[in-house]
């Protein structure tokens, strides 16, 4: 028998063993794949606005994507070497050399990655275009999903995923290296002794989650500089790892002893078995379980916020660009140019025509603010009520004399109460005048320009000002069905230029806006589900050797009179443990970073997230449960015969 | 007296068809009620297979097994789990203790599987622990005791349910003399004094000596059958190593 052969067969042995793994290699080549084909097409790129991003972004991806699976190929074949020192332990006693057996396994990680590589491509070519599909479907496009075969996909594919795979059998023959034959035939079972309880190490653990906890829930300071983030974010990160590695490998520990001291539930049905197990193997498990739990953290977060963006985007960028349409005067010829484009497109009827006239001014505040408000922009009180109502807005102004309103700059937080009894100075060429601020409105009228601070007068001080600082108007349209008003949104920008730092078409603005968010939607979506698969598959893998490790245990069980039923009972209990405790504890730090940063976003745009982000934390339970069910199943076939 | 085993016609084939191996054939058994009774015979006899199906844990190909009155062919696997758990007690050559329990965990874990409350099972706990001497190990795991405690905590365990029948499969196998004559000394007592009804699988004659009643099998069948009756135990000892050297070679090399 050839080598080649021997490792062919051992592959076909082991493969029920691998077919976890190999289901997340292959499927993390399929992502991989799906990401550089979305690099390079150029076809979608085309169709959409924000096309050197998405490229950028998809490049950028792809490298952590790598960096990650990389990790996890390298993890699960130092571990499944380990698993296999008896085997190779074996072959050394038959007598075959340590070089012998170092190329076998050489060899099958070699037909084992080219297999997954083969299978990967057709997969991925497959796949890609259903994958692109969603993108498309996301960013609300419509453009033809049509490319083919990507050989640079293909290329770049193979090449980083033949380099990874040589790399872990490198390191797979140089393994087999450093053990003595007697340390291949015994190992396993010395590591496994009871675990002591340390109440110190436990309460640390714990005190290091609840400052990490306290640091990040904190409310924002008044001033919220770099180094206040770095500093306080930067330790609260710190002692989050530490503090979630401290509570799986102690805190638990002691909660299971806690639990063995209630002698008349721990006495009781087959919880003895099952605690004793999970305390035993609670050390093994502690470091798996804390990058598991930080993982899921991080992933749900990053995925609810992304969600949040996502769901968010029609009402942001309604106020980012409050009309369909607005651009500044230019006279006559001009303007009607652009309403007859406007009014050009049937299928947007209009809904309303207005102009805005807006008086710049220069203006000094009562008091500090660190927001920069000059030139200060005027508008008056009539001109917002038309727009609100134009806009189907509630909210009007009524103001007489000299008071003023201010609309809140977009993109801050300030209050009411910041401007209450305060007042601004604004300077006219007839000398300077005072006017109270007597309301805070959020209204906005005019897409986004920094400085974003406009004032509401009432009319009669509007007309006295206006006759020695000429206004400028504005010309603003809402159209029926703005969303969808593509080709004379692009018309309309051509035309206009940039009167503004953000698009002066409400449609462009939410249309990058979504495909921006659609695209990192997509990416930590799948990025989150390979986190998933790879953690998911080592949960189950370790799982199944313990399972491996555990027949004999269960066997005595089964002599001892517990039936099938509660040994499978027992299973799911412990599975449950094994599975929902990391997910659990990711959980609940994600919901504290959301938190955290949904009190950023809400702040800003001001729309509930809970949906988006029970959405995510949902979509993490669920293919964890699948898991959960693949590894009971198969634990349960492994002792439960 | 009561009949606690009651064994007819026991058939035990092994593999499909066309590679089949009979492991029993046709072996009548009964075992009444205070007994002590070994099973001898060569390696590869059928000794355990006959023990494994007796503890329900295996199945005869045919045939038909009474314990206590009960016909262990008409249960389902929940009955009779229930059943080895109520009825019956183990010992094994390889103690079969659990290595993530206490000694004392491991002992009582046939009561708070049956779900008994716990001051009885603490009672009863401490009652086996002091009848096999192991009271000052019951804190400590399996790793860091000895054989011969081990098979002390094993037997705890199997009587700790107070079973009808014991069922032993070469529980010395694995001790030092001395160990294993504390063991077959606790039996004893266990038999003389508790009355329990004890079936126990050996191949070494002097643990056999213990027995009031020895079987010998050979090939899947009943070879024949010693009764101790008056005799004392080294003469017993001495005719079972007759019936052993009669059986032929495969005995012997196994001692
Ligand atoms: N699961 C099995 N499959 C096939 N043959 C078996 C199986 N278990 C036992 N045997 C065979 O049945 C015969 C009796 O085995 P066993 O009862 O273990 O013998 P012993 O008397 O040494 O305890 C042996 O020849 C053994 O090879
Ligand atoms: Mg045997």
């Amino acid at each position: 028998m050839t080598l080649f052969s021997l490792a062919r067969k051992n592959i076909k042995g082991n493969f029920n063993n691998y077919f976890v793994y190999f289901v997340t290699l292959v499927f993390s080549m399929v992502i991989y794949y799906t990401f550089t084909t979305l690099q390079y097409s150029e076809k979608i790129q085309e169709s959409i606005e924000l096309s050197d991003t998405m490229s950028f972004m998809f490049g950028v991806s792809s490298i952590i994507l790598i960096l990650f699976v990389a990790i996890f190929i390298l993890y699960s074949n130092s571990f499944f070497t380990r698993k296999r020192k008896k085997e190779v332990g074996l072959y050394a006693i038959l007598g075959l050399r340590k070089k012998t057996i170092a190329k076998m396994l050489f060899y099958e990680n070699l037909i084992m990655g080219i297999i997954a590589i083969v299978i990967g491509i057709i997969l991925g070519t497959l796949l890609s275009k259903l994958f692109a599909m969603i993108l498309i479907k996301l960013m609300g496009s419509i453009a033809e999903v049509d490319f083919g075969i990507s050989i640079l996909a293909i290329t770049q594919t193979v090449i980083v995923f033949m380099v990874i795979i040589l790399f872990t059998s490198v390191q797979g023959y140089r393994l087999i290296y450093r053990f003595t034959l007697i340390e291949l035939f015994y190992d396993e079972k010395k590591g496994e002794q009871i675990p002591k309880v340390s109440l110190i190490t436990a309460v640390i653990g714990v005190i290091f989650l609840v400052v990490s906890y306290w640091l990040i829930l904190k409310p924002f300071p008044d001033e919220f500089t770099t180094e206040y983030l770095i500093k306080n974010y930067g330790i609260a990160f710190v002692a989050l790892v530490i503090g979630t590695h401290l509570f799986f490998r102690s805190v638990t520990v002691y909660l299971l002893r806690l639990s063995q001291k209630n002698k008349s539930r721990y006495y009781r049905g087959t919880r003895i078995i099952e605690t004793s197990r999970l305390l035993f193997r609670i050390r093994g498990n502690a470091r798996t379980f804390t990058v598991i739990a930080l993982l899921s953290a991080a992933t749900i977060c990053f995925l609810g916020a992304t969600y949040s963006g996502y769901y968010s985007n029609e009402k942001r960028a309604k106020e980012v660009v409050p009309f369909s349409y607005s651009h500044l005067s230019k006279g006559p010829e001009f303007d009607s140019q652009v309403e007859s484009i406007i009014k050009a497109d049937h299928r947007h009827p209009i809904k309303a025509q207005l102009d805005i006239p807006v008086i710049q001014v220069k203006g000094i505040l009562s008091f500090q603010l660190d927001y920069d408000i000059n030139p200060v922009k005027l508008i008056s009180e009539s001109t917002f009520n038309k727009v609100a109502n134009a806009l189907n807005k509630d909210e009007t102004v009524s103001l007489s004399g000299n008071q003023a309103a201010v609309i809140q700059p977009r993109f801050t937080e300030y209050t009411k109460s910041v401007f209450k009894g305060e007042n601004i100075t604004i300077q006219l060429p007839q000398g300077s005048s005072e006017l109270p601020f007597v309301h805070m409105v959020e209204s906005n009228v005019l897409p986004f320009d920094y400085p974003d601070f406009f004032l509401v007068v009432s009319n009669e001080m509007f007309a006295e000002i206006a006759k020695k600082e000429a206004p400028l108007t504005y010309k603003v349209y809402e159209v029926e069905n703005e969303v969808t008003a593509q080709a004379t949104s692009k018309k309309v920008n051509k035309l206009v230029g940039n009167d503004f730092q953000v698009s002066s078409s409400f449609y462009t603005e939410y249309k990058q806006g979504k495909e921006g968010n659609a695209i990192t939607l997509f990416i930590f979506g799948f990025l989150g589900l390979v986190f998933l698969a790879a953690t998911g598959s080592i949960i189950y893998f370790k799982q199944l050797t313990e399972a491996n490790e555990a027949k004999g245990h269960y066997e005595i069980l089964r002599k001892i009179g517990v039936n099938k039923k509660d040994i499978r009972k027992s299973i799911k209990r412990q599975s449950l443990f094994v599975f929902g405790l990391p997910l659990t504890i990711g959980i609940l730090h994600s919901c504290v970073a959301l938190y955290f940063t949904s009190n950023f976003i809400s702040n800003l745009i001001g729309i509930n997230l809970i949906f988006p982000i029970l959405m995510a934390i949902v979509f993490f339970v669920i293919i964890y449960a699948v898991y959960y069910v693949l590894t009971v199943n198969t634990y349960n076939r492994i002792v439960n015969k | 007296m009561k009949t606690i085993v009651e064994a007819k016609q026991i058939k035990k084939v092994y593999g499909a068809k066309g590679n089949v191996f009979s492991a029993l054939e046709d072996i009548d058994l009964t075992v009444m009620e205070g007994e002590f009774v070994g099973i001898m015979g060569p390696s590869g006899a059928g000794k355990s297979t006959l023990l494994n199906i007796l503890a329900t844990i295996d199945e005869p190909t045919a045939g038909d097994i009474v314990v206590d009155g009960i016909n262990l062919t008409k249960m389902n696997e929940e009955q009779l789990s229930a059943f080895r758990r109520d009825k019956l007690g183990f010992l094994f050559q390889d103690y079969n203790l659990l290595d993530t329990l206490t000694v004392k965990e491991n002992i009582i874990l046939p009561l708070a599987l049956a779900k008994l409350n716990v001051e009885e099972l603490e009672r009863r706990a401490d009652e086996v622990a002091d009848k096999f001497g192991i009271r000052d190990i019951l804190n400590k795991y399996p790793y860091q005791i000895s054989g011969g405690q081990k098979q002390r905590t094993a037997a705890s365990r199997a009587i700790i349910s107070k079973p009808n029948l014991i069922l032993a499969d070469e529980p010395t196998g694995a001790l030092d003399s001395k160990s294993a004559t504390d063991l077959l000394e606790s039996l004893k007592d266990l038999n003389e004094q508790d009355k329990a009804t004890i079936l126990m699988v050996t191949h070494d004659a002097y643990a056999a000596s213990y027995c009031n009643r020895v079987l010998f099998i050979k090939d899947g069948k009943i070879f024949t059958e010693l009764v101790k009756g008056k005799r004392s135990r080294k003469e017993f000892f001495n005719k079972v190593l007759d019936v052993l050297s009669a059986l032929g070679g495969g005995a012997n090399d196994v001692i």
